[in-house]
């Protein structure tokens, strides 16, 4: 049996590359997949605390996160179409319009 | 510690898998061109061997030594690696299904039939059937033709738009059983009808009412899966060169061409499984021993050769589905139909009728 | 000791894709990369007797999930488009501060979050997470089916181009 307290060590460096990706890249699709990384890391600790504590709740949970994650990639790669449009660009920095 | 008698039959089980999906694709071609040449009156190929019987192995020999042409403005690694994820799920999710009765052997021990025996069995090969999109989208892309990429998109397109058709039309067959393990999918299906007290029909899905919407969704769909005529617009030959492997020669192509051979052969035994009864030999009690089992694999085998010949049938029949039509009929009208079918049998189940 | 090797090798697998996603140029290579971490991923959960997630992971992240994202690359051409690189302040502090967060979390989680294995397994197959999903969980899935609802409409009206455009 592998101890819990691993699986978190490996969310949380899947947390911290994630973290890396949006603060680093300009590309916004990138960035995407970035939040992406970050929202299976946490999947991660719950399916882990799950085992753990020998709850389901925890699995439960797991798949809404996973409904809600796929609603959002559907929203978030519309309005980067839609950037697409109206810039030809989806490079972040372009979409700087309401910055003061 | 390891329970090598196990593994030992385990290997035994992944080879037999294996002998039988590669030599679908040898054995289907010849079907194909001889079933083909039959609906369309002609002959067929008859020279290479009796009954052109030797044919397979002609084009398996043209296949080795054709040239490997890469177009130069390909994504190397992409175009390289795309048939092998073609591959893999048609290979793959026939690890999940029965073939045969479970039996015992002479010291005592149960020989299941089934590579995997998975308590979320059906759901695996609709994992990997949504892994073989990517062998197609990545095939289209990388090899940098605009019309490879056309096919390639309108084909994961279609592709993901059935997989929701057939996923909905198989949890009817699912909730029957109540589980999702194939094997109890098929040992459900093992008892009888009695119809007017006389008459004894096998408890196969297909033959209850409740279950007709379902199996003819899940038939179509799974021609849909699997890009086969009236479903192939992504790689129609007069419209698109040929869809998303126009670039690819000889072995790679090959690949595909094999891939597509084996998600048939995997299909039909989804179909067989889930509907048709599986292993089981219609109005025969099978022993669990060694003559059952036989039986019961060559009842399997029966029912998947009977299905592999409808696809060639259809194809070779029905004329190609134009694409917004076929999106259409995935999305407006199989989509609808299956989950209606699951209230349907939501209800049959309630009153106790299934 | 099987189960020590599998993880050990597909935590790699995870972690190295999801380097490759982060720091590699092109956005379809990065994609493919998700994919292979996602897969990884699914064989954590296994080792985690949550199969039935496992499942789910591969048909929801990485067969629509992912494909969503390959056909919005592919269709946007946004291949050939040479990303500006980030200017150096922004690379120098988005490195450093995400690498020392990381340290921090896995040191921190190294000292504290040591917790026994109960003795029992965990029976989590598909019957039972669906029962409770039916019974406790029944409002926030019908919310759910109504978010699902309201991003598809969401995403058809974004996408769409406007009328005033020829």
């Amino acid at each position: 049996m592998i101890p819990t307290h691993w699986f978190l060590i490996l969310s949380a460096i899947l947390f911290a590359i994630g973290v890396c990706g949006v603060l680093t890249r300009k590309n916004g699709i990138t960035i995407f997949m970035s939040i992406e990384l970050m929202v299976n890391a946490v999947n991660l600790t719950f399916v882990a605390y799950a085992r753990q504590f020998h709850q389901l709740h925890g699995l439960i949970f797991v798949f809404f996160i996973m409904a809600i994650a796929a609603a959002e990639a559907a929203v978030g790669l519309a309005i980067f179409i839609s950037l697409h449009h109206h810039r030809d660009t989806i490079d972040v920095d372009e979409a700087n319009l309401m910055r003061w | 510690m390891i329970d090598w008698t196990d593994v030992g039959l385990s290997v035994l089980k992944i080879a037999i898998i294996l002998f039988f999906m590669l030599n679908v694709t040898p054995i289907m071609v010849w079907v194909e061109r001889r079933g083909s040449a039959l609906i369309q009156d002609r002959p067929g190929p008859n020279r290479v061997g009796p009954l052109g019987l030797f044919q397979s192995f002609a084009d398996a020999l043209k296949f080795l030594m054709k040239e490997d042409v890469v177009p130069s403005q390909a994504h190397k690694w992409l175009y390289t690696i795309a048939p092998v994820f073609g591959l893999i799920p048609a290979m793959t999710t026939i690890a999940v299904v029965p073939w045969g009765r479970a039996f015992r052997l002479p010291s005592g021990r149960l020989f299941e039939p089934i590579v995997a025996d998975l308590n979320v069995g059906i759901l695996l090969i609709f994992a990997l059937a949504s892994l073989s999109v990517y062998g197609v989208t990545m095939a289209g892309w990388s090899s940098s033709n605009k019309y490879s990429l056309f096919g390639a998109i309108r084909s994961s397109a279609q592709m993901i738009s059935y997989e929701l058709a057939l996923t909905l039309a198989a949890v009817s067959a699912l909730m029957v059983a109540g589980s999702l393990r194939l094997t109890d999918v098929v040992w459900k299906q093992t008892g009888y009808f009695v119809l007017f007290d006389t008459i004894k029909i096998p408890a196969w899905n297909a033959f209850s009412p409740a279950m007709w919407l379902a199996f003819i969704v899940f038939s179509v769909s799974a021609f849909a899966e699997t890009n086969r005529l009236p479903f192939d617009f992504a790689e129609a030959e007069a419209e698109l060169v040929a869809g998303y492997h126009t670039e690819y020669s000889s072995m790679k192509f090959a690949l595909f061409f094999m891939a597509e051979y084996m998600s048939m052969a995997t299909m039909s035994a989804l179909i067989a499984t889930l509907f048709l009864g599986g292993w089981d030999v219609p109005w025969y009690n099978e022993p669990p021993t060694a003559l059952g089992f036989a039986l019961s694999a060559l009842a399997f085998l029966l029912k998947v050769g009977f299905l592999l010949f409808v696809f060639v049938w259809v194809r070779w029949t029905i004329p190609r589905l134009k694409y917004d039509l076929l999106m259409r009929l995935g999305w407006k009208v199989f989509l609808p139909l299956a989950f209606v079918n699951i209230v349907l049998v939501a209800f049959f189940i309630v009153r106790g009728w299934i | 000791m099987i189960e020590f090797t599998v993880f050990f090798v597909f935590a790699a697998i995870a972690v190295i894709f999801a380097l490759v996603v982060v720091l590699h140029r092109n956005p379809v290579v990065g994609a493919l990369s998700l994919v292979a971490s996602f897969f990884a991923l699914a064989v954590m959960y296994v080792l985690l007797e949550a199969p039935f997630l496992a499942v789910l992971q591969v048909i929801i992240y990485a067969g629509a999930i992912m494909v969503l994202f390959l056909f919005t690359i592919m269709l946007l051409n946004l291949q050939h488009r040479e990303e500006p690189a980030t200017r150096p302040i922004q690379q120098f502090l988005g490195y450093t501060s995400s690498a020392l967060f990381g340290i921090a979390l896995v040191y921190y989680l190294a000292k504290y979050a040591v917790l026994q294995l109960p003795s029992t397994p965990f029976l989590s197959d598909a019957r039972r997470v669906g029962v409770t999903l039916f019974q406790a969980y029944v409002f926030p899935f019908e919310a759910v089916s109504i978010l699902l609802l309201a991003a598809i409409v969401g995403a058809l009206v974004l996408s769409g181009r406007s009328v005033t455009q020829s």
